[in-house]
Parts: structure tokens; sequence; C-alpha cells
């Protein structure tokens, strides 16, 4: 499917390559045989959980940490043996890393000054940044002195302000609150479509891969398991663990419970349905319009959440529970522990993933 | 070639120019010290035998280590209390009260020991009192025995014990007594059970640095014990001055050591690592070595599981008397800590200004004539000098090995860093009569025995220690992404570290100058040794005043030595008022 690879239709050339790429940590392998190709301009997320390689992925590429076997190619040079700081790249890191020694404008000034820029260049460029991050007066203030938010839009001008070609982002938003990180994808959003810069981000919050990439890359173990679009990756998870990692899924692993889906699905030995997928209604209610193109159970709720927006039920038929997420709408029937309820679902909204 | 420039690229090879000064003056004479001892090439344990033949050594062995041990127990005994009042006052109290425990752990020892001589002596404070009051008539013999021993040494090693044990007690999240106390446990039970078991890692290091600087302590119990309160140190310093066959004084030396070694691996010491990582490391180590121990405290903690529950149904919900009394208690029992620690030195201070022919406490007249006195005595200000130039060329050079060394140590990965901390450390973990010994050895046989040179070395040894442990604990708390940020911003090593690191551990580095300045300044036991007769430093010059209390000159230069510690912690201060205020101009100043 087109859109599960990178768009290659639009023919920009390759900026990143790993090829092959291991790092060992003694006996234990970090990164496994990891290769992948980032395209100049594209907003690419690492996703995982801790400990599944991505943040040695990054280093990899930052030049903290040299690969063991294999290597990393930045337009087309290998940059294995180069050091960070031979490296033309701006990074936020995790927690920011601020200097806490200088005012935010000499933060900003650092990369210009390593760089050779002339001093009267620096002051013009620092004020031009901290306008476009909203700091325009924060200026003069140490780093402690700025809230969460306001460090992060340091962080990410202190990295954008000489113009690396390549832009890393290591969990940039997991120090924030949930209202903060919102308006933080915003920035670096907009931040991606004004720069244009080569971004990769590593996260393992889904909804901030789903949201900023153009591709995820979602690793496990040190391997890469899948890579995709935000949308192909939700949609058609290769693996169970894809699957629940993106969002939650029901897989059916009782073989009693037979799923009819659509001859044309991928293969995989595990059928799959996200919880939106399906429907709830009255188990004694009269069956839908299009029930050929629907399977329809009858099941009982074991649990209600109430979500706000959505309520989450779980409904056990027979072995097995399935999760089903309800929006919340006017005149929608609500269901409570032990009630009897019809379940249907689209036979083309199965999916079937792999182990 | 290329394994040349792969070195080039380790930090641990920042730590070399330590190593190489600490092994030439320190371990190629402990390596030789040892085969002297030894009889080598013979190899045969005669010095070994022979000092344990003669009943008075193991009388003098077995008496050093009694002393240590008492006087180390009663220093756990009064210091963890005092710590944890201190560290449970409210935050102003506390700042004071750590800074009443520093001022005497800054002074010289040698005149807090002249201070108990001046309170203790048949002519002292406290029989002049009560020789005035009427209450004796010849003075009561309080000093030359152990009592007086045990009263200047615990004088000496208490701040020494209650430091650690209150940086250990400062990490301890509060959070947890509530959480302790929230799970029903009382103010007793929830000290027990979290704070004391949090709080071991405090009482190990403290009772270790104690114990081991006992060992190797010998002025004060020189000045104030008997005859009968010798020290073996004592009996190896004497050796040294007297005896041209090193190879029984080697012996003693390394018994000395032997029971020093034995007593830090059986409890082992971690001064390095900051108070988590001790934390952390010791509540693994604990379960473990006493099994059936750790059995029967379960077995009495199950048989007192069903009164517990009775008494939690009978007191829940019960409200609680206020805990004014304890409160009380806790603040005599401060006060008259704090009292034993700091009025030693107020009296010397008080009775420098006396105008009397004789030192009087209380003064009946004030002058300055002990102070003039001290400034016209050519070989007073002379001694002075000198320990001032000495000690101003250790704190140079020591503090850009140290940094150097705890930058390379910090590197360095865990396993080869444990190892050379270890060693690195040997000079504040030995006794101080070892490393005296092996000093002198070291520099008699690179010809600088008795020389300014030979003594900035000597010197040098601790002092490197000193500013290792605490770089070491400031580069602990400084945050390494900061170089990996300035690195990705294409800044190379050299600039990371001159703009980074050393601007944000500055305030350790200084620190560390200042103690090794004090422990040169201050240092008795290995100067004693190596200076030979023309070298005079000030401590020497006190040292010979106090045996023979003759000058009351010596009042004088105490008292100034107890003021010291205040310029100490005033240049302390400074330097974190000054990073910071520093740091606020930097940014209130406009970029260039």
């Amino acid at each position: 499917m087109a859109r599960d690879e990178a768009p290659k239709e639009k023919h920009v050339p390759v900026q990143i390559e790993f090829c092959g790429v291991t790092k060992m940590y003694g006996a234990v392998a970090a990164v496994r045989d990891v290769s992948l190709t980032v395209s100049r301009g594209e907003f690419l997320t690492i996703l995982g959980p801790s400990g599944s390689g991505k943040t040695t992925a990054l280093m990899l590429l930052a030049g903290f940490v040299a690969p063991s076997s294999g290597d990393i190619l930045i337009d087309g040079k290998s940059v294995a043996a180069v050091p960070s700081y031979r490296r033309d790249q701006g990074i936020v890191f995790q927690s920011y890393a601020l200097f806490p020694h200088l005012s935010v404008r000499r933060n900003l000034e650092f990369p210009l000054e390593m760089r050779g820029v002339a001093a009267a260049d620096r002051a013009g460029r620092v004020t031009r940044f901290l306008d476009r991050v909203h700091l325009t007066d924060f200026g003069d203030r140490l780093p402690w002195q700025l809230s969460g938010g306001q460090q992060q839009r340091v962080a990410l001008a202190r990295a954008l302000i000489a113009d690396p070609p390549v832009f890393l982002l290591d969990e940039p938003l997991g120090a924030l609150d949930r209202h903060l990180r919102e308006q933080m994808q915003d920035e670096i959003r907009s931040l991606h479509k004004e720069f244009g810069k080569t971004t990769i981000c590593v996260t393992h919050d889904q909804e901030e891969a789903l949201t900023l990439s153009d591709r995820i890359i979602v690793m496990r173990s040190g391997r890469i398991e899948q890579i995709g679009t935000p949308e192909g990756l939700y949609d058609r998870p290769a693996t169970a663990f894809v699957a629940n990692f993106l969002g939650e899924a029901n897989i059916f692993e009782d073989p009693a419970f037979k799923i009819e889906a659509d001859a044309t699905q991928p293969s995989g030995t595990l059928a799959m349905i996200r919880p939106e997928r399906i429907r709830l209604a009255v188990a004694t209610g009269p069956g839908r319009a299009d029930t050929d193109q629907r399977q329809s159970v009858i099941g009982t709720v074991t649990k209600m959440i109430y979500a706000g927006p959505l309520r989450k039920y779980h409904v056990s038929i027979g072995k097995s529970v399935l999760i089903v997420r309800q929006h919340v709408a006017s005149g929608q029937e609500i269901f409570d522990r032990g009630d009897e309820v019809r379940l249907d679902w689209l036979r083309s909204d199965v999916r079937f993933v792999s182990a | 070639m290329k394994t040349l420039q792969k070195l080039g690229r380790r930090p641990i090879v920042l730590t070399a120019p330590a190593f190489v000064l600490l092994i030439a003056v320190l371990g190629i004479p402990m390596v030789q010290l040892l085969l002297t001892s030894l009889n080598a090439p013979a190899f045969s344990l005669s010095n070994y035998q022979g000092f344990f033949e003669q009943t008075s050594n193991v009388r003098v062995l077995f008496q050093t280590v009694k002393i240590s041990v008492v006087t180390t127990a009663i220093c756990l005994i009064i210091g963890y209390p005092t710590a944890y009042l201190i560290v449970s006052a409210s935050k102003h109290v506390r700042i004071a009260l750590i800074v009443l425990v520093l001022i005497p752990w800054l002074t010289s020892g040698l005149v807090r020991t002249y201070a108990w001589v001046v309170i203790l002596g048949d002519h002292g404070l406290i029989n002049n009192l009560l020789l005035n009051l009427g209450l004796i008539s010849s003075p009561v013999p309080l000093i030359y025995n152990r009592l007086a021993v045990y009263i200047g040494m615990v004088h000496i090693m208490l701040p020494m014990m209650i430091l650690p044990l209150l940086s250990v007690m400062q990490g301890i999240d509060t959070s947890l007594l509530a959480a302790a106390r929230s799970m029903g446990a009382g103010p007793f039970l929830a000290f027990w059970r979290v704070f004391l078991p949090l709080s071991l890692p405090g009482i190990r290091s403290g009772s270790l640095l104690v114990f081991v600087v006992c060992l190797g302590f010998y002025v004060t119990p020189q000045a104030l014990g008997g005859l009968g309160d010798a020290m073996l140190s004592t009996f190896i310093a004497s050796q040294v001055a007297s005896s041209f066959n090193l190879a029984p004084t080697a012996a003693a030396a390394f018994i000395l050591l032997g029971i020093a070694l034995v007593v830090l691996s059986i409890f082992g010491l971690d001064v390095s690592g900051s108070q988590g990582r001790a934390a952390r490391a010791t509540r693994k180590s604990l379960p473990s070595p006493l099994p059936s121990f750790a059995a029967l405290t379960r077995f009495l903690k199950d048989l007192a599981a069903p009164y517990r529950a009775k008494r939690w149904t009978a007191q829940l919900y019960s409200a609680r008397g206020d805990s004014r009394l304890s409160s009380i208690v806790g603040a005599v029992f401060v006060t008259l800590v704090m009292a034993y620690l700091l009025f030693p030195g107020l009296i010397v201070v008080m009775m420098s200004f006396s105008g009397g022919p004789a030192l009087e406490f209380p003064p009946s007249s004030l002058s300055l004539k002990w102070y003039r006195a001290f400034l016209g005595d050519p070989s007073w200000t002379g001694a002075f000098w000198n320990s001032i130039q000495i000690a101003v060329t250790v704190a140079i050079l020591s503090t850009i090995l140290g940094t150097l060394a705890a930058y390379g140590f910090n590197r360095t990965s865990r396993r080869v860093r444990s190892v050379l901390t270890m060693a690195i450390l040997a000079p504040i973990t030995f006794p101080a009569i070892v490393v005296g010994i092996a000093t002198y050895f070291g520099l008699l046989k690179l010809g600088l025995l008795g020389t300014r040179s030979g003594l900035v070395l000597a010197h040098s040894t601790g002092a490197i220690t000193s500013v290792v442990v605490i770089v070491l604990a400031t580069l602990a708390n400084f945050d390494q992404r900061l170089e990996r940020a300035a690195q990705s911003m294409r800044a190379a090593p050299i600039q990371v570290f001159m703009r980074v690191t050393l601007p944000l551990i500055l305030p350790g580095i200084i620190g560390g100058a200042v103690f090794a300045f004090i422990g040169s300044f201050d240092e008795v036991i290995i100067t004693s040794l190596v200076s030979g007769f023309d070298m005079q430093t000030l401590p020497l010059k006190m040292l010979e005043n106090i045996r023979q209390e003759i000058d009351p000159t010596i009042a004088a230069v105490g008292s100034l030595l107890t003021l010291m510690p205040l310029l100490w912690l005033m240049i302390l201060y400074a330097t974190w008022w000054w990073s910071k205020s520093r740091l606020q101009q930097l940014s209130a100043k406009p970029p260039a």
C-alpha cells in the first residue's frame, strides 16, 4: 500500500540512512540490525516502550555513541566515526539541558558562537528567535526562572537557531502536563512546517507520534517492528505488538470464536478489531439494515468506565472479553454491568495481525 | 602510536598526574616498607613475631583499639541524636547549627587539644575555679588520665561523626516517614523501621571515619593522657626519630594498617558516592549477611503482631498529647553538645586577651600583649609564614591534580573507578601515622626530607584526596547531558569543559582548594616526622609549646587559629554568593 511507504513520489533525496546498525552493550544488543532511510524534510518518529532501543537509535544518530557494526550515512557520507561536535544538528534533549549558568540569550547564542558567527549577527538572530517562540522579554532570565513550557520553547529555539539540516527531539514533551503538551505539539508542528528540517523524534507517547509524524517507526527490543504513516500503522498494524502499542486493540485469541472477515485481508494469524469500530445495541433489539456486511454477537457487559466524551465497556463473549468504546451522543443507550448487549461490526474492519 | 592516541582520548589519563605523585611519595615507600618489615629478600615474620612477643606492645595495641572503639561509640551515641535533631530543626536553626558544627571541624585539632589542656590542667580553668570557690584544697587530677583522653578525642572526632550523618539524613525523603505514619506506625516505630535503616550509610561512614582517624591519632592522647594511655602511633613516632632499624617500626605500622583495613573491608567505605547511591547500595547488601538474625527478628516481629493489632484498634482516632516535653529535651541536648564543641575554643580566644603575667581565666584585665609577643617573635612569625607558603603551594598543586583526577574518575567505567578511587583515598583512609612513616621513607629516598618541597609533597597526598572527594561529589550532581547539549552545538571537548563544565563545578573546586589549604596548614602528624630540624611550621611550634607549657603566646596563636574557620566559612559562602551573583550579572549584561 502506497501510504505505508515513504512519500517517494515527491522524489526528495534520502538524507539519513541507517545500514544494518547494531549497538551492543556487553552481550546485550540495544539496537539490532536496524536499517532505515529518512528523506529530506520528513518528520519521522521512533516510537517504542522503554528499553526498545529508541533512545540508543537517537544517540547513535546524534553521535554520542558509536555503532558496534553497520554504518550511518548523512547526505551520503558515513558519520559513524564523526564525533557529535563535528556534526551539524540541533537536538532538543529530554528535560531540555539548558545551561543553568547562562541566560536564555546566552543559551541561544551558544551554538552560533561555536560556529563562529559574528557577535553582531548573533544578537539579531537571537532576538528574532526569541520573538518566534514568544519569549521576547525573557532573554535575560536564567533557565530556572522560566516555566516548563517556556524552557521547552528555549530548547526548541536553541536547537534551531544555527539552522542545522537535521533536528532531533528526545522525548520532547515528556516533562509537560497534558494541556501544555498539546500546545507544544502545535508549536513543534508549526516550526517543522516553517523550517522544513529533517526531524527525528523519539517518544513513547503514541498520541505524540500519531499527531506529529509523517512516518512512524515502532521499535521493539532493539528491532524495527513496523514502519509506516500514522494512519497506515494505526489502521493496518502488522503485529499484535503494534496493534496494542498504538491505541487499544481487541485480539481474538479464543479459537472457539469464529471471525468472519473479508477475503482481501492481508494474511496474519490473529484477528483484531479496534474498540471504536464495534457498535453496541440492546440485545433484544432489531438487527441492522446492512447485516450482510456485519458480524453480530450477543455478550454481557462486565464493566462500564465513564471517561467524559466516551464510555468504555468490557463485554464478555464466551471466554473472550471485548473492549468497546462508544462516544457519548444524545439519545444513546447506556448499559450497565450485567446487561445483555448485541455487538456488531463491519467485516471489512477486521484486521489480521501476526503474534 | 595508535594505542597512544587511543589512550590520549581516555579520560582515565587525567588521573595520571595525581597517581604519579601518590605512588612516588606514598605507594613505592609503602611497598618498600612492607618488604623491610618482612626482612626481604629473606622474608620472615620475625619482626611481627618480635612485636607480639613483647607484652608491652600487645598491651599498647589492645589499648589503641580499645580507645578507638570507645571514642567511636561515644561519638555515635552523642552524634546520632544531634544529627537527627539538627535535621529535624527548622531551616534557619538547622543552618545555624550546621555552621556551629563546621567551626570546630575546621579548627586546628592542636588548638582544640590545647584548649582542653587549659581547661583540665592542674592549674587549669576547672581546678582554679574550684580552688577559688574553696571547694577543694589541692588540684583534682583531671588531666593525664583516660577520662581526659576520651573527653579530648570525642571533642575532636564528634564533627567527623555528625557531618556524614547529616549528609545522609538530609537526603532521606521525609515523605517516607509520613507514609509510615499513614500506615499506622507511631513516631518511634516510623523512626525505627524507616528512618534508622535509611540512615545506616551515614552511621557506617561516620563510624569508620572516626575509628580509622583515632587509630592513627596521637597528639590528643599524648597531650591529655597519662603514661598508661599511650597509643601505638605514639610508640611508632618515637621509634622513627630514635631508632635506625626501621624494620620493627614498619612491622608495627603495618599491624595498625592491617587493623584499619580489616575494619574497612568488613564494613566497606564509600566516601565517593552520592548519598543516594550509598543508601541504595547498603539496602541491597543489608539483608544477606546474617540470615539467622533476620529470621529471629522476623519471628519476634510476628510475635508482636497480635499485640500491635490490639493496640491499633484501641488507639485508632485517639488524640495524642503534644510532644512539648520531647522538644524541650531535644533543645537542651543540642545546646549541651554545641557548648561542648564550642566552649573550649571560646575559652582560648578569651584567655588570649588576658593582661596578667600568665594565662588565666577569666582574664583579670584585657590586653593584646600575647598577640604582640606572637608578632614580635621571629620563631613564631617564621613558622607562620612557612605554614602559609606551604599551604598555598599545596592548595594550588593539589587542586589542579585533584580536579583533573576527579574529572577522569567521573568519566570512567564504574568498575575501574571503584578500584582506583580506593587507591586514591588511601591517604585519608589509612591511619595518619602509617601515611607519615611511608612519606618519611619516601622523602628520604627522594632526598627531600626536611625541605619545603618535601613538606609540600607530603601534604599534597592528603590534600589531593580531599579535592578529589569534593570535586567528585560536585561532578555527581552535574548533569552530563549539558555537555552533550554543548557538543551537539559544535563545541569541541576543551570548549565544553571551559564553557560549561568548569563554570558549573567551580564552587566545588574552590571548596576543595580551601580544604587542601586547611589540611596542610593544620597538619602535624606527618609533618613532625618529615620536617627534620630546619623546617618549622606553626602546628609544630605549637605542639612543642603545648608539651612544654611555657609560652602563653600559644593562646594568641590558638585564638587566631580558632577564628580562622570563620574566615574559611566566609570564603566558602562568598564563593557560593559570587557564583550566584555572577550568573545574574551575566544574564543582565546584554550580549556583546
